[in-house]
């Protein structure tokens, strides 16, 4: 063989270059030399080793967080390195069917599930060349990317102490700074309390005068405290705790109850804000309103909406047979491909399922379907209401569904949810209004009693709602589960010389306003591939479902967008059912259910409940609170959303409500990923608007660079989170992050304890230096502490563990003794600071530990395959009412127009916060920008995964090939993004510098003509894309990170209030896909 | 010694020239070893080891339900097979693939694949004009030819068919000519140049340079080793399958597009769709006879 070998090379010399042979004659002389025996030695070594991926001690299952859909992960280790991601098979996001989770470690270590290319490239987030280790202190302007870098205790007594912390930058020699210690006043929960109940008073007063008497009230109540208010004049602002501002982008739970503990629960700020608007906020806002129930409120003792989940739904892909996916790309985003996709695909083949993509690109999905409708972005609603009206007209609703006006009549169909869609509205002025009450036609008030959680019981009155029986007035109760109420359906009518409707005839009169040729052409359909859709979609009873997304809701009508899909699925009754619209469902980690072993909200010795308007002005109403001046308000209100991202910072920036002192911003960039980011880089970089900014991230990122100190955290796959589920995931589940690997950050030292810095370590020591309540030593409560981050999610793994159900009969096995021994050599490589088996076992009770090991070991906790169905229903059911109609919008005001909002599913043309419709397009403008998600990358955090790059090294502008000739465009051609409000093209980013947004241009057919597209992810100035100078040293920036085009920037900024983008001020929706843009070749 | 010295250098010269890297003298002699060589011969010869997976205590009704599961208990059902009458094919539904790359990165990280040697690409074209308009995405891996042309090139005989029909790269033989490069019609070949992702940051990282275990061995990245320099190609995950365990870029298939099994056993799911009437192969016109098929429509 040997022979045999060597004779072939020496042929192959003959007929090689002198390349060849050089290497040959090298390794001949090798072998000669004293060289080979080690050489062979080590060769002999290779020959031996085996594959060890497959082995359950050499795996972590964990959760992804390469995009949000938060896959769950089998994490294959080598000699402590994490080399290789596959999908859990125990996971139904990543097997199809996924595998009983009884199953062994042993069995499932061999059995690979599927997980999409970003999940794969984890690693590359893991490792990053980029990712930061110490504390970085700014040592030059907001921006310039210099640093110094600092011990970690001394950033921390910074940030906590203030004072002339930037001394050394030329400028700011005397800027003086509040520390959190200024920052936490009022420190006290019983006064919290009492202020907060006097506000509500002050709010709930309607005359000015009256208004002002108990705001004089207020202050002498509170004389002693009112130095600790922001405006003692501003009661309702609340205290100075308040001015310290929490943002966050990518939070999950676990992390989410540990970080508003530090700010809310301990610190006492009202601040503390998500990003929800920049994802699909009217998606969630509209979930919201439409599953508020009319109930008992304990609080305000008396019934009233309320109880809405920021929520939504999606259809379920395991039994449906007809899905159009509206702006929602199930292939390429969405929640997500990896639980998604195979379902689509199989059910393609298999012929069960049928599907059209109604998208201006044509999306993947698109690509597939049975029919592709290229809408016109911003008139989704437009085709809902074209379906709805065929619907209608030809009489396919589910009319024995829509009937039901209560949970009675709901029972009695063995529906498992009803709708308001015969209930009556009273018409003033032709506008719907409020419901009509049964006192508003001489019925009395009901008295009903209500059990209270603390054992007593109150009496209360209840003024029944009202449907038409055959024209008969019957007053209901929407709860009452004995006496059922049916309705009709398509009511116009005057009871008592009250003219009224019944909800789905003022939904019908909405729809019947154009014909269907008349919304075909609002939004550039064809009257046929409308019809189609129609017909298709009820053909299958409830196994149809209007699938809805970005596309939908990220526009300024985008509320509205919502209502009316969710409406037309209303009208074929899909909810709970399989194949219709399903709902999210996830074990309590939090602990908040009856009987579980630790309830999180409560474990707290000095608990606070924050109070005051927030930054962003939500859920108060403008006209109730001290500020009230009018109309236009100086920015929006939001009495129907929370975590409204674009207003947050723009609102610090102007003090509206109030200025702020301290900002802390968790993995999140609103100078990147939110449309015309500028604006909001422009409040970051203001040393005035932001006097102290303190950055949570993995690396400096395009909004961290412009922190004054940044604090390095753990990656997803070196920590703890409770990723929860999604819509479309029909089983009931709780991922569980969990660290896989040793982590990159320094280690320092917190209570004495070592761990790597993290945002947990931050809190904990700033929590050390100001002694704040509810951390270290009796932090959870006498006797329990709160030292470490496992003190706090091992508690919250062991309520998943002990399941849902009070007396434990849910909980799930222990673990045996082989799985104990897989748990412990399976976190061989973990440093002690992170996984030390004392100090884990201590965290929980003992007789839960072994449960608790249970769910680490398969990465959560997962419900068996078949316990998601109950016959032709989901068994996780929604299970209440939902509004087709939002009574609470009859009685909101626009803060701006001072008018009111519609209350049901409508179209609205794109406007600005003024209610002007926006028209660039008539200036010249010519094509309507918009994005989309390729797989190759996610919206803001995956740049630095090289294999990523290798797929898509840079993203592109979409034109379609008609506007290319139109334009005089050639595909290749470089192109700037221009538009009415950024005329120059040019990312404006102050000390961080200006990068102009040019792009190469992809001449596609696959593109509605007038539309133009990026893909989002690219184009990055920041994450290791730009020049960093730290401790003096120049760090070389990755030029491959800069590659490509992001044009948020050239999103269009709302007029009136100039330094945000675009918004739907009822469902707080951003616009991304509302600007139209000029494309100017290069 | 200094003749050592001398035709170390040389060396360097050359494979610069050659493969546009530098080789430390050292790493020549890892990379081959006549001594390995023989022993990984009779391995060849040995009737495999058993498989590491153990399928049985799983329902049987997950099992045929989900076609992971399926394919790996075909799979172990082959394994059980002396090697020689096992016949690895893979079949790629195309109706079900969704151009996502989910097995592109997959077989990067499991084989350790540096910048340029892609093993399993996806194509992505656009078809028709606006509004009739689609897309076709199509996965091309190594079609692992009954008759493949890359064999008969190779001048060392590094690239052959084994007996199971996987067409595989000995590494130790490889000198890196790349004539099979050029030779293959598909495309399917590409060189190792020692290049890393995270050359030129602040830190090449080490998940770049751990061992790959490709052909059931463990390939350390070090320059001049193998499989740096050498030619690469796809082997449907050898060192997986022989273990009980279905290719990484059957595994990670979110659409569930990519098939794999053993096309001598006519219960396996991939036989039953190798002789459906949609199947097809890529240029057949070539007589190279791929074993991986294509579903189109």
């Amino acid at each position: 063989m040997n022979q045999k070998k060597q004779l072939s090379r020496k042929e192959f010399l003959k007929l090689s270059t002198g390349a060849g042979a050089g290497a040959l004659l090298g390794r001949e002389l090798l072998e000669n030399s004293g060289l080979l025996k080690n050489a062979l030695a080590q060769a002999e070594k290779i020959q031996e080793a085996d594959y060890v991926l497959n082995k359950p001690e050499n795996i972590i299952n964990s959760v992804c967080l390469q995009c949000n859909t938060g896959c769950s992960l089998k994490v294959k280790l080598l000699d402590g390195l994490a080399v290789k991601i596959d999908g859990n098979p125990y996971s139904p996001w990543t097997m199809w069917p996924h595998l009983p989770y009884k199953t062994s470690l042993s069995e499932s270590a061999g059995i690979d599930g599927h997980i999409c290319p970003k999940g794969q490239s984890g690693i590359q987030t893991l490792y990053d060349p980029y990712r930061i280790r110490r504390v970085l202190k700014r040592a030059g302007k907001r921006g310039e990317n210099k640093w110094v870098s600092i011990p970690f205790e001394q950033a921390v007594k910074e940030i906590v102490e203030g004072g002339k912390l930037f001394s050394n930058v030329p400028g700011e020699e005397n800027r003086d700074l509040s520390g959190l210690k200024d920052i936490w006043v009022l420190r006290d929960p019983k006064v919290f309390k009492e202020m907060n109940s006097d506000i509500k008073e002050i709010w709930h007063s309607k005359e000015p005068e009256e208004k002002k008497e108990k705001i004089r009230e207020f202050k002498e109540k509170f004389k002693e405290h009112l130095d600790k208010l922001i405006d003692p004049e501003h009661p309702d602002f609340g205290p100075k705790n308040n001015q310290l501002l929490w943002i966050h982008g990518r939070l999950k739970s676990g992390r989410s109850e540990f970080f508003k503990r530090f700010i809310q629960d301990s610190f006492g700020s009202v601040n503390f804000h998500g990003h929800t608007t920049v994802c699909q906020g009217s998606l969630y806002f509209t979930g919201k309103s439409m599953s508020d129930q009319y109930d008992f409120d304990e609080k305000e003792k008396k019934a009233k909406w309320g109880g809405g989940k920021k929520f939504y739904w999606q259809a379920d892909l395991s039994g449906a047979e007809f899905v159009l996916f509206v702006g929602s790309s199930p292939f390429e985003a969405n929640y997500g491909p990896p639980y998604r996709s195979n379902k689509i695909t199989q059910g393609l083949v298999s012929g069960k399922l049928k599907y059209a993509v109604v998208d201006p690109r044509l999306s993947k999905a698109a690509a597939k379907a049975w029919k592709w409708l290229p809408i016109k972005p911003g008139t989704e609603a437009a085709l809902a209401l074209a379906m709805i009206r065929w619907v209608i007209e030809n009489g396919k609703y589910d009319l024995k569904y829509l009937a039901n006006a209560n949970k009675a009549a709901a029972k009695i169909d063995k529906e498992p949810n009803w709708t308001n869609a015969c209930w009556l509205v009273k018409i003033k002025d032709e506008k719907p209004g409020e419901f009509l009450r049964a006192s508003d036609i001489g019925i009395e008030k009901a008295r009903k009693t209500k059990s209270l959680k603390d054992g007593t019981s109150i009496d209360y009155e209840f003024d029944n709602f009202v449907c038409y029986e055959n024209n008969q007035p019957v007053a209901f109760d929407p709860n009452d589960a004995e006496i059922p109420a049916e309705g009709d359906l398509l009511v116009d009518a005057e009871i008592s010389g009250i003219k009224v409707k019944s909800v789905l005839e003022i939904i019908r009169q909405e729809a019947f306003k154009y014909t269907i040729d008349g919304w075909a052409e609002l939004c550039g359909l064809e009257v046929k591939d409308i019809i189609a859709v129609s017909e298709e979609f009820t053909s299958h009873g409830k196994r149809a479902c209007a699938d809805i997304h970005r596309g939908v809701s990220q526009h300024t009508n985008g509320f509205y967008n919502v209502l009316a899909w969710y409406t037309l699925n209303l009208l074929i009754g899909n909810y709970d059912w399989q194949g219709g619209s399903s709902q999210a469902s996830a074990y309590d980690n939090v602990g908040e259910k009856e009987g579980k072993p630790y309830d999180m909200t409560k474990l707290h010795p000095k608990k606070i409940s924050p109070f005051g308007i927030s930054i962003i002005r939500h859920d108060v109403k403008y006209e109730e609170t001290t500020i009230y001046s009018g109309y236009p308000a100086k920015r929006p209100w939001f009495p129907m959303a929370s975590d409204v991202y674009q207003e947050i910072l723009p609102s610090a920036g102007d003090g509206y409500p109030y200025p702020i002192k301290a900002l802390i911003m968790y993995m999140g960039t609103p100078a990147y990923s939110l449309p015309a980011g500028q604006t909001q880089a422009e409040v970051l970089a203001d040393i005035n608007k932001i006097p102290l900014f303190i950055a949570s991230d993995i690396t400096i990122g395009e909004s961290s660079i412009y922190a004054d100190y940044i604090i390095p955290d753990l990656s997803y796959l070196e920590r703890w989170e409770f990723q929860g589920s999604h819509p479309s995931v029909i089983w009931k589940v709780q991922p569980v992050r969990q660290p896989a690997v040793a982590p990159i950050p320094e280690e320092v030292e917190v209570f004495e304890e070592r761990m790597p810095i993290s945002l947990e370590a931050f809190f904990l020591k700033a929590a050390e230096l100001m002694n704040l309540p509810g951390f270290g030593k009796g932090g959870l409560k006498e006797g329990l502490d709160l030292f470490r981050p496992e003190d706090y999610y091992l508690k919250m793994t062991a309520n998943v563990a002990f399941g849902d159900e009070n007396d434990g009969r849910n909980a799930v096995p222990d673990a045996d003794a082989q799985e104990l021994e897989v748990f412990l050599k399976a976190r061989r490589h973990l440093p002690k600071s992170v996984f030390s088996i004392e100090k884990w076992q201590s965290a929980v009770s003992p007789l839960l530990w072994r449960k608790v090991v249970y769910v680490l070991n398969r990465g959560g906790r997962f419900d068996d395959f078949e316990a998601a169905f109950d016959g032709k229903q989901l068994k996780n059911k929604y299970g209440k009412q939902i509004n087709m109609y939002i009574e609470k919008l009859a009685k909101a005001k626009n803060s701006i127009s001072g008018k009111g909002f519609p209350t049901s599913a409508t179209y609205l043309p794109i406007a600005d916060s003024q209610g002007n419709i926006i028209n660039d397009e008539k200036e010249g403008f010519s094509l309507n920008l918009i994005t989309y998600r390729e797989m190759a990358q996610c919206k803001s955090r995956t740049i630095s995964n090289y294999w990523l790059l290798s797929l898509l090294p840079e993203n592109f502008i979409l034109l379609n090939s008609q506007d290319a000739l139109r334009l005089g465009l050639t595909n290749g051609d470089l192109v700037k993004v221009v538009s009415k409000t950024n005329p120059e093209g040019v990312w404006d980013l102050k000390a961080a510098g200006k990068k102009p947004m040019i792009g190469k241009l992809k001449v596609i057919e696959g593109i509605r003509p007038g539309v133009t597209a990026f893909s989002l992810g690219h184009g990055h100035w920041a994450y290791g894309a730009g020049e960093i100078v730290i401790d003096g040293k120049n760090i070389k920036p990755d030029k491959r990170r800069s590659l490509g085009i992001h044009a948020n920037s050239a999103m269009r900024i709302d007029p009136y209030l100039k330094n945000v983008c675009l918004q739907d001020l009822v469902g707080a929706s951003v616009a991304f896909y509302d600007t139209y843009v000029t494309l100017v070749k290069v | 010694m200094t003749k050592v010295i001398v035709m170390d250098e040389k060396k360097k010269i050359s494979r610069k020239d050659f493969l546009k890297l530098a080789v430390p003298a050292a790493a020549a002699a890892l990379a081959s070893g006549s001594l390995n060589l023989a022993k990984a011969v009779s391995r060849e010869d040995e009737s495999i080891q058993a498989p590491e997976v153990d399928l049985s205590k799983l329902p049987r009704e997950l099992v045929q339900k989900n076609e992971l599961l399926r394919m790996q208990e075909d799979l172990l059902r082959a394994l059980s097979k002396p090697r020689k009458e096992r016949k690895w094919a893979m079949v790629l539904d195309l109706r079900r693939c969704i151009g996502c790359s989910a097995c592109t990165i997959a077989c990067k990280a499991e084989n350790v694949l540096p910048p340029g040697v892609v093993y399993r690409p996806v194509m992505d074209e656009e078809i028709g004009t606006y509004p009739k308009v689609t897309r076709r995405f199509i996965p091309r891996p190594c079609m692992q030819c009954e008759k493949p042309p890359c064999v008969p090139v190779c001048p060392v005989k590094a690239t052959h068919k084994r007996e199971d029909g996987i067409v595989a790269v000995d590494y130790e033989r490889c000198i890196g000519c790349r004539y099979c490069i050029t030779a293959c019609p598909y495309n399917a070949r590409s060189a190792d140049f020692g290049e890393t992702y995270t050359q030129g940051t602040p830190k090449v990282q080490d998940y770049e340079l751990r061992p790959a275990f490709e052909y059931n061995k463990i390939w350390p990245r070090k320059h001049g080793a193998s499989p740096i320099g050498n030619a690469r190609k796809c082997h449907f995950c050898i060192h997986r399958i022989e273990k009980g365990m279905l290719p990484a870029c059957v595994t990670t298939c979110i659409g569930g597009a990519t098939y794999f099994g053993d096309n001598n056993d006519r219960d396996s799911l991939v036989s039953e769709f190798i002789a459906r009437p949609n199947i097809t192969t890529l240029k057949s016109e070539l007589g190279t006879r791929p074993k991986v098929y294509y579903i189109w429509g």
